[in-house]
């Protein structure tokens, strides 16, 4: 059994994969070191929702039989990885991270899984998450059947949620990969508050077949990972139709950075005021400097300004229709009084009272929304805003806390509502590490039009060869 | 059984880590009434409703069903 070296846990899928062909050590001896890694570190960080161990070594030792025929399935043949903990995994709990459910087993695998498995990746844990995703409107970080999800930049800190586990284990060296989901911010949030990469598809770009259901029309799955490469490489394998999933666009993605339009080609929309005034103040110099390297590499940066609507509202009146159809049973029940977020009880509750007409206007607006949107695209290739304005926030804190001491909110509204506009029209993001702030991990978003993950990556991979924040790992 | 470091190492790795940041865990949720909880939620959907009513929606806009970009 050869060691795996320990700087190997960071490394990215693309060199697990050229040393795994290279035989420096077998599939089956890289799915034992991080399986026992994410078993004895995850507690840590509650990131571990169930571990796969067994599975994982059983899947390893199919790989190593292929690779020594000399099959190959791709850069993810025998690269461990996690799911969170709302993806079906046959035969085994899928707990969406929430009491009422933690005896939930399903009979199948989500299409994700399927499709990673496909293609010789080895899944060694679910990953632990917000309960129901967050559905209901959680306030405390201890809205988790597993507990707050905590930082590994710093313990003390929320990692962000809803994908808790799978931005956690990632920057903890305990997966190579993960998958998480993104109805509102649940990619964006944690990435950038961990530090790690991580990119939000398409809507319908990826089945959510065997994912838990928040809401039908805004749910996506996503990968987390160390480097955009790494993205473009997952999102190649787990895009395309699929006729269980009635969201599918039923459009493939293959990850072609040769072909990626030169970045001066390219416009980035941004507003100044997010990054000069939304942004806290320790995280501003972190920001300034990856703008700089951005202009440097040719992009031209534009300001923009967003179509005005009622981003926010639109999204949480169309969330809470449809969360309140799914989650009704669990609500009439009374089961839901188990959950451990009481104003996210109380969210899921009142979503029962919420009137057909007004999902029926904030969806009406939204096609306003995708319109006024794709009129955007028509100016700027590339929209930019910081991940988060914030570092994460301490354990201890409500999450809709305002920071002490902070300053009266700028009159111009910026990109803020980038995560609900982004949502809502079903746009592609990609988050990308930029430094840090009080030893917090800073990152930005790149938000692009329907189906165009090529240029954002494009632009990650740029950054990423004239940066170093993505390779930085926690003590 | 006798600890040694590497054990007490091994332990301390794998204790959920709430219990071992006890001081700063989770922040404990204030004792609120669940009714002062449910009128705070309702007040945010009429909040909505209020935000969506000011915004002006032609007739002939259809909802966003058909959700192919």
């Amino acid at each position: 059994m050869a060691l795996i070296p320990a700087d190997l846990f960071f490394a990215p899928v693309t060199e697990l994969n050229a040393r795994l062909k290279a035989r420096e050590f077998t599939a089956e001896d890289l799915a034992r070191a991080f399986s026992e890694r994410l078993q004895q570190q995850g507690p840590r960080f509650n990131a571990l929702a169930l571990s796969l161990h067994q599975e994982a070594l059983r899947a390893a030792k199919e790989v190593d039989k292929e690779l020594k025929r000399g099959r190959y399935r791709g850069p993810l043949q025998g690269v461990p990885y996690g799911v969170k903990d709302l993806l079906a995994y046959a035969g085994q709990p899928t707990t969406w991270g929430a009491k009422p459910y933690a005896g939930q087993v399903f009979d199948y695998h989500a299409t994700v899984i399927e499709k990673l498995s496909a293609v010789g990746a080895v899944l060694t844990g679910k990953l632990a998450m917000v309960e129901l995703a967050g559905g209901g409107g959680y306030r405390f970080p201890s809205a988790s059947l597993t507990g707050p999800g905590l930082n590994p930049w710093d313990r003390t800190r929320w990692s962000g949620g809803s994908s808790s586990g799978s931005a956690a284990a990632v920057a903890a060296g305990l997966v190579p990969f993960a998958i998480g989901s993104e109805t509102s911010g649940s990619i964006v949030t944690p990435a950038s508050y961990c530090g790690v990469t991580a990119l939000r598809p398409t809507y319908g770009l990826v089945s959510r077949h065997g994912a838990m259901a928040l809401s039908w029309t805004l749910d996506k799955l996503g990968p987390f990972a160390h480097t955009a490469e790494d993205c473009g490489l997952i999102l190649h394998e787990i895009a395309g139709g699929d006729s269980k999933d009635p969201g599918s666009a039923g459009k493939s993605f293959y990850y072609t950075p040769q072909y990626a339009r030169p970045l001066k080609d390219l416009r980035v929309g941004y507003a100044k005021v997010d990054f000069a005034e939304w942004a806290e103040a320790s995280t501003r110099p972190a920001f300034d400097a990856a703008l700089t390297v951005l202009k440097a590499s040719g992009l031209q940066l534009v300001e923009t300004k967003l179509p005005d609507f009622p981003y926010g509202a639109a999204l949480s009146t169309i969330l809470n229709g449809e969360m309140g159809s799914i989650f009704e049973p669990l609500i009439q029940s009374g089961k839901v009084d188990e959950l451990a977020d009481k104003p996210q009880i109380a969210g899921l509750k009142a979503s029962l009272e919420l009137p057909a007409k007004e999902y029926l206007k904030a969806m009406r607006l939204r096609r306003l929304i995708q319109e006024e949107v794709a009129k955007l695209f028509g100016n700027v290739d590339v929209l930019l805003a910081p991940g988060r304005p914030t570092i994460a926030s301490k354990l201890d804190q409500p999450l809709d806390r305002s920071p002490a001491g902070a300053a009266p909110p700028p009159k111009d509204p910026g990109f803020r509502s980038i995560i609900q506009m982004g949502n809502l029209a079903g746009l592609p993001a990609l988050v990308l590490p930029c430094g840090f702030a009080e030893n917090m991990p800073v990152a930005l978003q790149l938000v692009g039009a329907p189906f165009a993950e090529n240029t954002l990556l494009a632009i990650g991979r740029d950054f990423q060869s004239h940066t170093d924040w993505h390779r930085r790992r926690p003590q | 059984m006798k600890l040694t470091r590497r054990n007490l190492a091994t332990l301390l790795a794998t204790v959920p880590a709430t219990v071992l940041a006890s001081g700063a865990a989770a922040a404990a949720q204030p004792p609120t009434a669940p009714a002062d909880d449910l009128k705070a939620a309702r007040d945010r959907m009429q909040q909505n409703a209020a935000a969506l009513d000011k915004a002006s929606i032609p007739v002939a806009t259809e909802p966003a069903f058909q959700f192919k970009v």
